[in-house]
């Protein structure tokens, strides 16, 4: 009680609400609108006196609050504060179920806690249910007897391991798609946190340039230039299906004709005869420096008028 | 054979600029009298030729192996990438030169033989010469010699010690024979 009323105290003597917590001050009270007939000016000094005051009170609150010492004065620690801010930014948008999530739902599946480790009968002890020695791992089973839809050539070990890897494609799919579809419904808030920081633009830690999203062609060019950074510049590496050749085979700078093309030639010495004659221009005044220099002279002057003798001289 | 690329066109513009000046822009766009094609620049084994737009056309019938020089060889790229002129450059720079040194008669030698120029050998030096300037050196009946850089501007010379270098040599017309293999 007695805390919330130091918190946010009615100084009712002075008509002032104050709010500790966040450092505020209120004075309701009726600023005397008939008064402002008088001069503006008047009016100016009456609320600047009125809000000195209710800063004084502010300021005197405080310092009769309990402290503490500190390494640079005295610290107080202020109650927690009592005026309700309006939200920064909006409500987060909930996270859309995921395709499993839909399913379950409707077919009315619950989640069920399962335990770390199961029996194996095969091997008639207690095992993981994932990871190192699990309970059905692949490479435990030594005979895998032969079924009347085989074809002779298979390999039904390669085949397991096929599918399993078939599987695990088709669950990173749908994953993606999962994303996808969040961002799409809820915006990026409500994708893990993970997700947020590897994908979305982020300025590299350092610079204040956010990576630029790569074009198709810049893309291009990039996989042409790893693809040839191999120790054979990428001539016998086997290539993907459905990949396409580097672009820009073997070369990698571009020069104009040797004979032809005297219009482009022409504008790129242009343009470097331009830079050139103008970075030796004499003639033209950086308007800055000229004043940085009158500056530094006036300096020398106010230190010795001897030595701006000398530099007039000069 | 191949057209300068954006670096290279930058840095020989600017070794020619230390000493034309502002005539670069009349070597850069000079127009043959007779064919009326322009002059530009192309790079072949290492060294950079200042030829006629219709002489190229004509020297791309020779093999690149074949192909020893076509126009004026105005300068050459070094093993380490730093760009030189050569004495073959110096008909173009005398006639667009900014600055020139005039050479007394018994310093001639001494200058045609690879060294540098002494206070002793100055004959004239045109005004306001700044240091490390480039200069074309001539001798005293107008006949260029060779170039180099100008180790002490105009202002500095007249308090020179007669032992001191006035300018440093960078080519000189002795090297036609001295270093007949490599010009």
């Amino acid at each position: 009680m007695a805390a919330e009323e130091e918190g946010a105290g009615m100084d009712s003597l002075s008509g002032l609400r104050m709010d500790i917590g966040n450092l505020l001050v209120f004075d309701a009270t009726d600023p005397g609108i008939e008064e402002a007939s008088t001069s503006s000016d008047d009016y100016d000094e009456q609320c600047l006196r009125k809000g000195a005051r209710a800063i004084q009170a502010l300021a005197e609150k405080l310092f009769n609050m309990p402290s503490e010492a500190d390494k640079y004065g005295r610290l107080v620690i202020l109650p927690p504060p009592t005026t309700k801010l309006p939200r920064e930014k909006p409500l987060p948008k909930p996270r859309p179920p995921t395709k499993w999530e839909q399913f379950a739902q409707s077919k009315g599946i619950k989640k069920r806690k399962r335990s770390k480790l199961d029996f194996d009968e095969d091997a008639g002890e207690w095992r993981r249910r994932y990871g190192y020695k699990r309970v059905a791992d692949e490479r435990d089973i030594p005979v895998i007897e032969a079924k009347s839809t085989d074809e002779p050539g298979e390999d039904p070990f390669s085949n397991m391991k096929k599918e399993k890897k078939a599987r695990i494609e088709k669950q990173e799919k749908n994953r993606l798609q999962n994303l996808k579809h969040t961002l799409k419904v809820a915006g990026k808030s409500a994708l893990p946190s993970t997700v947020q920081l590897s994908t979305m633009a982020l300025p590299i830690t350092g610079s204040a340039q956010v990576p630029k999203k790569l074009t198709k062609d810049e893309l291009g060019e990039i996989a042409g230039h790893a693809s040839t950074a191999t120790a054979s510049v990428g001539k016998f590496d086997r290539k993907l299906e459905g990949e396409k050749p580097a672009k820009h085979a073997g070369k990698h700078r571009k020069f104009l004709p040797v004979v032809g093309s005297s219009k482009e030639e022409k504008q790129q010495s242009d343009k470097i005869l331009d830079k050139v004659l103008s970075r030796h221009n004499q003639e033209i005044v950086d308007v800055n420096k000229v004043s940085d220099l009158i500056f530094a002279f006036r300096g020398l002057a106010n230190f010795s008028h001897g030595v701006l003798g000398f530099c007039v001289g000069c | 054979m191949r057209p300068l690329d954006e670096q290279e066109t930058t840095v020989v513009f600017e070794k020619l600029h230390k000493f034309v000046g502002a005539n670069l822009r009349q070597i850069v766009e000079r127009k043959d009298a007779i064919t009326s094609s322009r002059y530009c620049f192309r790079l072949h084994k290492q060294r950079v030729y200042y030829v006629s737009e219709d002489l190229v056309k004509k020297a791309t019938n020779v093999s690149r192996e074949k192909l020893v020089s076509l126009g004026t060889c105005i300068g050459k790229y070094t093993k380490s990438g730093k760009f030189h002129l050569t004495i073959t450059c110096l008909d173009l720079l005398a006639a667009h030169s900014k600055h020139k040194i005039w050479l007394k008669p018994s310093a001639e030698m001494s200058f045609l033989y690879g060294n540098h120029v002494l206070k002793s050998g100055l004959g004239r030096i045109t005004e306001n010469t700044p240091q490390y300037e480039g200069v074309v050196i001539y001798s005293m009946s107008d006949v260029p010699l060779g170039f180099g850089l100008a180790a002490k501007s105009t202002h500095d010379c007249r308090k020179l010690d007669p032992n001191d270098i006035v300018a440093l040599h960078q080519a000189d017309v002795g090297e036609y024979l001295r270093l007949e293999d490599d010009v």
